[in-house]
């Protein structure tokens, strides 16, 4: 079975090179050879068929390209010595995700570490000579929830991390990243996912969230990371899933949205590119595969009408040319090496493709009002089995995740439980003083 | 300044004489840590020491150039580039010179994000937008502090011409500054240099509009001047017809008028494209075999059904039958979107 393959669908440039169109047909010859050992050769002159049956998830020699990596880093990593909290949630999410278990050795390990960076002013950094990050502190929460238990989940200083957000917001809405930081997207879905998980949301945390989420969909569609900036990827998942927890995704004209999130999706390679006229890239799986899951509930589509993207045609891709045989690991595309996000951005990709998650619509929880509707329309997200679509062999099929955080729900909904059942934060709000 | 330190590059800091009065501050690694940085000699070194001297708050040409090094080999450390900022600040370090070693750093390290927002911040200390409200826009371009910026960020366009970090950039100068038509200029020559590029054509829609940061959500649109209007559809149609498989110029003159002249859709773009794609035109073929072409007409038709209620039935016919075609035979990647974008063309809407 052929899954919407054909080297007819090469794109066309008119006979009009230009540099895009020039490297463009690089990355289409160099995925196009590797496509040509899974094709049929008397279908080539019609095509090509593609056979998608043998496609195989390496999760041997992934697992040990991460435990090579829980184990020690080289030097090269000297330039992620910032980004520090991010390594274990790579590495342990992606191991989560291919149904690997994690040792009580590995997980007291990953708390003291993730403990060492936890700031007691709030938020987390690589080490106390470093300020606190929101990206940072997103990866540690997120961690430290897949780890799970009380001593995992009493890393967190809720009071300091709370006033902490509250020293990064700003008066439009969106959040700085550190002090003195840049201001954009990400640090809105970082801040809310944090805050949502360690119930710590309030009205002066929220406040002007969607207003400027909505002003950074831009014509084309797609969300950038502040008003004015191109469409992009990773912001547009950013955008959207912060939405998704505010209960607001309507604050979006989401047709031109759907628009601009389908024509990401490559028509040979069968990947996702992050903007218009930009090449394939493996963790595009993730920000722009990941995000039709939320699109779906936005539209309140129904699950028997499936994501609007071509899954197979992702899922192949991913599997055929975002491994690699050789050192293990998952990469951006052919000719490029392995890394750790990468690794673990393809594989939540590839099990947000696999897997059909979602909200039934007849018992769908709308209020949006109350502190305890955040983690109820959260945990309303769910696998439907009969929905499922995985391609090449039985086995690959991984864990799926809420589309949202990016996490797998048995950890996520334990981390959720432990959090709401705590007494609110005493906090002043502004409205207050 | 840069190099102070280029004779000593190679000897440790521990073991030179200058640094003889600081006690270095080790990273604290526990054994049982999970992924550890197997950090080099240089770079623990030269760590021990910057932590040191943050930790007393020491304002002196040697944390200068201490934070130099480090950024060098590791840009992403945003602690140490604040730590520069306020040490040039208290320092009255040579703006010019500072400028320059921002310049040195972005070649080496092209795609770091920390530099844009530390140049960002240097410039609004060094030229308040208040002291040049008064320029005209050729004074304001021709402003050495301004030109040299704009410079800066088309260098860096240059090396990658999609670079997201120089296109913002450069909107943050453009709005700072409000040198809005000087843009226009170098979006058309980066557009002629490939006008595959997305970033300038996005970057052609802020020169026009704006950024929308004054409008809140619940507010319509600002409309599009009709002559404005018509120069840009006839500016993309220029570009369409180079290569009609390029999605941008198509993109942006639909993302454009459906939210600021959505009547110019039908009254004037339409017949255009219809007359490329008419049978005799020389560029009959290539339209009508890209997909462009069709998702574009959709989007027309379901825009004129919306304003003309009597015609909307046949409209929504055509743009229906399109949206058949796409799914079938120019579009089959997003015949899913084809068939829910056919759902939503209804009477009701």
């Amino acid at each position: 079975m052929s899954y919407l393959f054909s080297y007819d669908f090469r794109y066309d440039d008119n006979a009009y090179e230009t540099n895009t169109s020039e490297t463009q047909a690089e990355v289409e010859e160099r995925i196009g050879r590797i496509y040509l050992h899974l094709v049929y050769p008397h279908t080539l002159p019609h095509g090509g068929d593609i056979n998608d049956s043998k496609h195989k998830l390496l999760r041997v020699k992934h697992e040990q390209f991460l435990r090579d990596s829980i184990h020690g880093l080289s030097s090269v990593f000297t330039v992620l010595d910032s980004s520090r909290p991010w390594i274990p949630f790579w590495c342990l999410n992606s191991l989560d995700i291919m149904g690997i278990d994690i040792d009580d050795k590995l997980r007291i390990r990953t708390v003291d570490t993730l403990r060492r960076m936890h700031s007691p002013n709030g938020g987390f950094r690589s080490d106390p000579w470093q300020l606190p990050h929101l990206v940072s502190s997103y990866a540690a929460v997120m961690g430290l929830a897949l780890v799970g238990g009380e001593e995992a989940y009493s890393v967190v200083d809720r009071n300091a991390m709370y006033r902490w957000l509250m020293e990064m917001k700003q008066q439009d809405g969106s959040f700085a990243v550190h002090d003195g930081g840049e201001v954009d997207v990400r640090g809105i879905y970082c801040a809310l996912v944090i805050a949502s998980v360690l119930n710590i949301m309030t009205p002066d945390l929220v406040r002007g969230c969607a207003e400027f989420i909505a002003r950074c969909q831009t014509f084309e569609g797609g969300i950038g990371p502040y008003p004015g900036v191109e469409a992009h990827g990773g912001y547009t998942l950013c955008g959207l899933a912060a939405l998704e927890i505010l209960g607001k995704t309507d604050v979006l004209a989401l047709e031109r949205l759907a628009k601009w999130m389908c024509a990401r999706q490559m028509a040979f390679e069968g990947g996702f590119n992050g903007r218009t006229n930009k090449l394939v890239d493996g963790c595009y799986s993730y920000w722009i595969g990941g995000a039709f899951p939320l699109l779906q509930r936005a539209l309140k589509r129904s699950p028997k009408d499936d994501y609007l993207y071509e899954r197979p045609a992702l899922q192949r891709y991913i599997l055929a040319c975002c491994q690699d045989t050789r050192l293990g690991g998952l990469r951006d595309k052919p000719g490029k090496h392995p890394d750790l996000y990468h690794t673990m951005y393809c594989l939540l990709g590839l099990s947000l493709s696999q897997h059909y998650v979602g909200v039934d619509p007849e018992t769908e929880y709308t209020e949006t009002l109350s502190s305890f509707s955040v983690p109820i329309r959260m945990m309303q997200w769910c696998v439907m089995p009969t929905e499922s679509k995985v391609i090449g062999m039985r086995s690959n099929s991984i864990r799926p995740v809420h589309p949202v955080y990016g996490m797998s729900f048995g950890p996520l909904a334990r981390c959720v439980k432990y959090f709401y059942a705590l007494p609110p934060l005493a906090v002043s709000l502004a409205t207050e003083q | 300044m840069s190099d102070s330190d280029s004779n000593s590059l190679n000897v440790p800091l521990k073991e030179q004489e200058e640094w003889e009065d600081v006690t270095p501050i080790p990273q604290e690694e526990e054994a049982n840590t999970v992924c550890p940085i197997a950090y080099t000699d240089e770079y623990s070194d030269m760590m021990g020491y910057l932590r040191a001297v943050m930790a007393k708050c020491e304002v002196s040409q040697r944390a200068l150039d201490l934070t130099g090094r480090v950024i060098k080999v590791n840009p992403g450390h945003y602690t140490v580039w604040m730590y520069r900022k306020k040490l040039v600040e208290e320092l009255g370090t040579d703006s010019e010179s500072e400028l320059d070693w921002v310049t040195e750093i972005s070649e080496i390290h092209h795609k770091n994000y920390q530099l844009w927002h530390y140049r960002e911040a240097l410039i609004s200390r060094l030229l308040d937008p208040k002291t040049v409200e008064d320029l005209t826009q050729d004074q304001l371009v021709g402003h050495p502090a301004i030109r040299r910026e704009l410079l800066f960020a088309s260098n860096a366009i240059d090396g990658d011409s999609k670079n997201f970090h120089a296109w913002s950039y450069r909107q943050w100068i453009v709005r700072t500054y409000g040198i809005w038509d000087q843009e226009l200029v170098f979006i058309e020559t980066m557009i002629n240099e490939d006008v595959r590029n997305n970033s300038a054509w996005n970057q052609r829609y802020f020169v026009l509009i704006g950024d929308g940061r004054g409008k809140s959500a619940s507010e319509p649109e600002p409309p599009l001047e009709d002559s404005l209007a018509d120069r840009e559809i006839d500016y993309s149609i220029e570009k369409i017809i180079l290569a009609p498989n390029n999605e941008c110029p198509w993109s942006y003159i639909t993302g454009l008028l459906l939210r600021h002249a959505p009547k110019k859709l039908y009254t004037t773009l339409l017949p255009k494209i219809q007359e490329l794609a008419a049978a005799g035109s020389d560029y009959a073929a290539c339209i009508a075999s890209t997909a462009m072409y069709w998702s574009t007409l959709v989007d027309i038709y379901e825009c004129q059904a919306k304003a003309l209620p009597d015609q909307a039935s046949a409209l929504l016919d055509i743009a229906r039958d399109a949206c058949d075609l796409l799914a079938s035979d120019h579009d089959p990647m997003r015949n899913r979107y084809w068939d829910f974008r056919k759902s939503q063309l209804t009477m009701s809407k």
